[in-house]
Parts: structure tokens; sequence; C-alpha cells
């Protein structure tokens, strides 16, 4: 039996969209090219789909109005980071006004 | 003989009424999608990188389009820049590319289908905001197929002669290419009230109709017609008599509209000459040229949080600085009101020191997170001490709900004051204090606070959100956000009352202070000073000017004396009905934009 890989542990948080409008194309603008900025493997799922959090058309077509639940992952080495910059990202809506 | 009078309904956007010749813009989806099949290795690889060159075009053309965007549509950029990401997303780009490998079909066709697979995803999406933005990915598609075919994807859309362009939709491109042309007023096909048109044709003061389906299939170019940006109605082929009642229409508004303007340099007195003080918000530096625009007295709540969000770190004392003195300088003579931070630390510190809150909005923020990390607080203070020493600045301080807080924020502001003294730094000794009045316990406590204070400033929005346990961004709940509830209605009055008792001035500074209709009310309980979006400055000092104290007392205590929101709303509505019939029917159009 080959060895088990040592699986990075990966990072799971819950967030909830709470800006106004939901997911458009601004807020998730600013999600994509945050996500970009780390090296980390970042999705986004949303009953039982998974996207990629770097690529803005696959996000903005998960759908996700205000009120949405998503399950954030992330693995790499900078997977910590990228999480806590995201979900602070959700936290402050997007700073939209 | 034709049909005369054929009424369209669309969504009105931006107010105004143009009668004019109809200019259809067609051929957007005219390109030419034909499939070709590549046969060997080399023309794949040629197809490649003719993909690549029309892509780096097409980011060419927008990096472009972003650097000339005129000042007036700057804000806009962001449209662009998501434009430019979209280029580039892997559902566009990549895709296209493995089609053109795998399935050696050309650009177009490639492009093509990678196009049409996104659409049929966002048609399943629900939510409507999110499914308008199909619109980006149309846009990006059509310039790049531009591009491909060897040319630039925009349309010319520069007229000689004045017309009112109907299209499907409008690109911000587009609409700013028109900028030198005599374009009367849009209506197009799609969009909404946030949609890009909409945006523009406010920035311009043209009329604007969005929504209206089929335009481009009912009205014909050179056809003449009314566009009515106040009711969204869209008349083809009018009678002589339509044309003459829309054109009576036309220049009531714009005369009204010319007078609000005019008048925006005027001050704010009523009619029995007691004068107000009509201030702006404002939330960047950039913002004060605009109030000054607007004929702004002051400003009235200047919101501090926009550096420390930036930023994403602690902003420095000098950078704090320099921005609110920037602000004073250009605002001198004129008072500036600034309030400190209003946000909690989970908005810009690391999440382990500050969770996310369950409940924001009762949580640790404003004056609550100023007092417990007093070394940010300290900062601010100093800066805006350091600022008080170059103009005339009041400070406040957001969600106040005790004494003891406001002795609190005192007692550090004093001591701040003691270090640049021993640091030998100017500043106003006597910076006059506020309190915000937003929580309920702070009206009944008014009278305590009002020993304390130089100022009350009533922040609505939070305040009636407290009051009646409304989170109005909750489509639930959203209609009961009522700011003419008889229980806000006392509040306001109550507040008014304990500041006049201590001699101390009383402003607003929510939306409603910028709304029309409310301010009659407002007037009659006892605010004297309103701070509201600069937008709305010359609007409501039209209302002041045409209004005597007296009246505007009585009309409060008519409202007063209702037991119901219902009540107190047909009362205050049909008043202003009565005495300002050209505001009812255009000012809040205006003041809301």
């Amino acid at each position: 039996m080959s060895a088990k890989k040592t699986a990075i542990p990966a990072v799971v948080k819950e967030l909830w969209v709470e800006n106004r409008h939901g997911l458009h194309a601004r807020p998730v603008a600013k999600l994509t090219s945050l996500a970009q900025q780390f090296d980390a493997e970042i999705t986004l799922e949303k009953d039982g789909r998974r996207v990629d959090a770097r690529n803005m058309l696959a996000v903005l077509t998960l759908d996700c109005p205000q009120g949405t639940r998503l399950v954030l992952k992330a693995t790499g080495p900078q997977a910590r980071e990228a999480a806590s910059v995201i979900v602070s990202l959700f936290a402050r809506k997007f700073e939209e006004k | 003989m034709s049909l005369q009078n054929i009424i369209l309904e669309g969504i009105p956007v931006s107010p105004g009424i143009i009668l004019g010749r109809a200019k259809v813009l067609r051929g957007r989806e005219g390109y030419q999608v034909s499939p070709r099949l590549l046969y060997t290795e080399d023309e794949v690889a040629q197809e490649l990188q003719r993909l690549r060159r029309a892509v780096d075009q097409t980011a060419g053309e927008l990096t472009n389009h972003l650097a000339e965007l005129p000042s007036e549509l700057k804000e806009h950029s962001h449209i662009l820049e998501t434009h430019l990401i979209i280029l580039r997303d892997p559902m566009i780009f990549q895709e296209t590319q493995r089609l053109i490998r795998e399935q050696h079909l050309n650009s177009e066709k490639a492009l093509y289908q990678a196009y049409h697979k996104i659409k049929e995803l966002f048609q399943n999406i629900q939510d409507p905001y999110i499914r308008a933005r199909i619109q980006d990915v149309e846009e990006v598609y059509r310039r790049l197929l531009g591009h491909l075919a060897g040319n630039a994807s925009n349309r010319t859309l520069s007229f000689s002669e004045p017309v009112i362009i109907i299209a499907k939709d409008l690109s911000p491109n587009e609409t700013t290419q028109m900028s030198g042309s005599p374009v009367l007023g849009f209506v197009t096909e799609r969009g909404g009230r946030t949609s890009h048109t909409a945006i523009i044709a406010q920035s311009l003061e043209i009329p604007a109709v969005v929504g209206l389906d089929n335009a481009t299939l009912e009205i014909g170019s050179g056809e003449t017609i009314i566009v009515d940006g106040l009711t969204g109605r869209v008349i083809l082929n009018p009678d002589a008599q339509t044309l003459k009642k829309y054109e009576a229409r036309k220049k009531e508004f714009e005369t009204f509209r010319a007078e609000v303007a005019q008048g925006s340099a005027l001050p704010a007195v009523t009619t029995d000459g007691h004068a107000q003080r009509i201030y702006a918000n404002i939330e960047l530096p950039e913002e004060v040229s605009l109030a000054l625009k607007y004929g702004a007295d002051g400003i009235g709540l200047y919101r501090t949080e926009f550096l420390y969000l930036r930023l994403r770190q602690l902003p420095s004392e000098e950078n704090l600085f320099e921005n609110y003195k920037a602000v004073v300088e250009a605002m001198a003579p004129r008072e500036v009101t600034i309030r400190t931070l209003d946000i909690g630390g989970d908005k810009f510190l690391s999440p382990l020191q500050y969770p996310m809150e369950m409940n924001p909005a009762l949580g640790l923020r404003a004056i609550r997170f100023s007092l417990k990390e007093q070394n940010i607080f300290r900062t601010q203070l100093k800066a805006i001490l350091r600022a008080s020493a170059f103009g005339r600045i009041r400070v406040m301080f957001p969600l106040i709900s005790s004494v003891r807080e406001i002795r609190e924020a005192r007692g550090l502001l004093e001591e701040v004051k003691k270090e640049l003294k021993s640091q030998d730094l100017a500043f106003n000794e006597r910076l006059p204090v506020g309190a915000m009045i937003e929580v309920p316990a702070a009206v009944t406590l008014a009278s305590l606070l009002a020993q304390e204070v130089d100022f009350f400033s009533i922040g609505t929005n939070d305040l009636i959100q407290y009051a009646l346990a409304i989170d109005r961004v909750n489509k639930q709940v959203a209609d009961m956000y009522q700011p003419l509830h008889p229980a806000v209605m006392r509040m306001i009055r109550d507040v008014v009352q304990a500041g006049r008792a201590a001699r101390i001035s009383v402003s607003m500074c929510g939306e409603m202070a910028g709304d029309p209709l409310y301010l009659p009310v407002l007037l009659g309980l006892g605010v004297e000073e309103f701070s509201m979006n600069a937008t709305a400055i010359p609007v409501i000092k039209r209302v002041i000017r045409m209004i005597s104290l007296k009246e505007a007392r009585e009309i409060a205590r008519q409202a007063l004396r209702k037991a119901t929101v219902e009540e107190i709303n047909d009362s205050v509505i049909q008043d202003m009905d009565r005495r300002f019939p050209e505001i009812f029917r255009f000012g809040r159009h205006l003041a809301a934009l």
C-alpha cells in the first residue's frame, strides 16, 4: 500500500453574504483580485456547488444574493491568511455604502 | 392613418422631459460568427495567437478608456475594471482556447460557444441583480469579437443633430463617447435604477427611461417621441394636444430645476426671516468640491472610516492630520464636523483580536470601540485637534448611550490637548464637542447629555433602526422603517427641547434630513441645522425659502396630534402637495439623486 499523503489541513470558514445586493460584479471583483494575491487554493461552496474563488464568472454564477451561506475552503501555504482576509471582506460587506 | 399617442412604460431613472427625434442604435449583435474548422496544427497555433492578440488589444482598449475617463465619470472606473477581469476569466479565455485547441474551431465560433455557455449559467441565476451582470460579459464578448474582426468594437457615436438615443443597452464607454454630441435623452430596453445608463444620464442631467421592452423594435429612427424621465413614459407619435401638454410640463420642470440650481448659493432663510444652516455629508476629501458646488454652508458629517478601511491598517496621525486639514482648508471659512470612528474593530483589525460579531449593530463599535482601543482613539483625536488650528472644526462622538461615555471621551480629549501643548503644537483650545443622538437611551438622557456637550447631532438612520427595531436592509420589514413614525417624531421633539433648554444647537445628519418631504416637519420640530448628501442641498434650500417657521410649526403640531404613521404621512403629504406642488412633483426626484 502506498504511503498516505500528508494532507495539508484545509482552513474552513462559514461566510454569510450580508451586503445589500449580494455577490454582484463589484464585490466579486474585489473578492477575486484579493484571492489571487495569496499562495493558496481557495474555493467557495454553496449547496454542494464548489467554485474557485479566483474565477469571477464562476463566483457570479454561484448566485449568492444577500443572506446566502457559503463555505470557504483554503489550502496551501497562505491558506490561513487568505481565509482571514476574505472573512473580513465579507464582514465589512465589501465596503459597500 | 397611424396610431397616435402610443404610450410605452419603462423605469424612470433620470428626471426631466424631452421631446425630440429618436435615433435607434442597432447592429450591436451584427458581427458575423461564421464557423470555420481548422485543419492543421499550424492553423490552430495561428488561431490561438490571433485570439491572444485580440485579448491584448481589448485589454489595451479598456485600459485606455480607464485612463481617459472624464473626471465626472471617474467613479465608474470599477465597471471597466470588472471588464478587464472578465476578459481574462478562465470561463472566457481558457475555455475559448480549449475549444480552438481541442475542437479546432476558429476564434469567433469558440468564443461564441464559451459566451453562450456562460449565458446559460446566468439564466439560471435567481437573483435579478446578479443575473443582470451578464451585460458585463456581453460587453466584453462584443469587444473581443470586434477586435477579432480587425477593428474596435464600438459603434461610432457622434451625431451632429440632437437626438434621443434608443438602444437595447448602452455601455459606459459608449455613453462616454457621446458626451460631446447633442444627446437629449436615453431609452433602453435593459437596465434598472442602478444601471450605467441611469447613472450617466443623471450626471449629464438628461432624462432617461430604462427597462422598456422592445424599445428598439417599437420606436423607429427619425420618429418624434416624448420621453418623460419623471414617470417612465415614452410617447410615440404624439398628437398636437399631447405635444403641447408635455411642452408645458417640460418648461415647468426646467424652470423649477434652474431655479433650484440658481438658488443653491442663496442662504436658506424662511419667509419669516429665520436662517437655517444646510450642511453636506462627506466621506472623502474629494467630495468637498461637490459640497461647495451645491451650496453647502459647512460639513455636518465627515465620516472618517475610509482611511482605516482603505489602508487595511491603522493610519498614522500624520496621515489623518493631512486629510482633515485638507478638508478644513478647502471648506474655510465654513465649519467642518468630524465624526470619530463609527465602526468596530472587526472591520479592519485582525479577526483574531476582533472576531466577527453576530449582531454588529448592537456590538462593539463607534464610541464603544474607541474607548476600548484608546490608542487608536487618541491618534484620531490628536489629528483632529491639530487640524483645528487650520479652520473651524467640531468633533462629534457616534453612538453615545450614556453620560459616562461622553465624560470619558472628553477626558481623553483633554489629555491629548496636554500632550499637544507639551509638544508645542497648535490647536483650538475650545474645540466644540458634540454627541450623536442615535440610540433611544440617549434621547431619554438628552437633558443630562446636553449639560456635557456643545451640540447634538441626530443620526436618524440609526435612531429609526434602534427605536423601531427595524433593519431596513431586511426586505421583510423594510416598509416598517418609517421616518415619520409617531415615536420617532416625539424623540426628535424631545431632543430638540433638551438642546434648547441647555442652549446648545441641535442638528440632524441622517437621510431624513435631505428629503424635502420631511423638511417642514423637522423645521417645525425645531431642528436648525440639516446635513445631507450634497445633491439634495439646492432643493432643501428652496423648500426652506418658501416656508415660514410659523407654518412649519403648525405642520409639526398637526403631525404630532396624529396617532399613526399613516395619518401623519397623509397629513404631511397633503400639506406638501398643497403648498409646494412643484416640489412635491419634481423636488423629490432631484433630491433623491
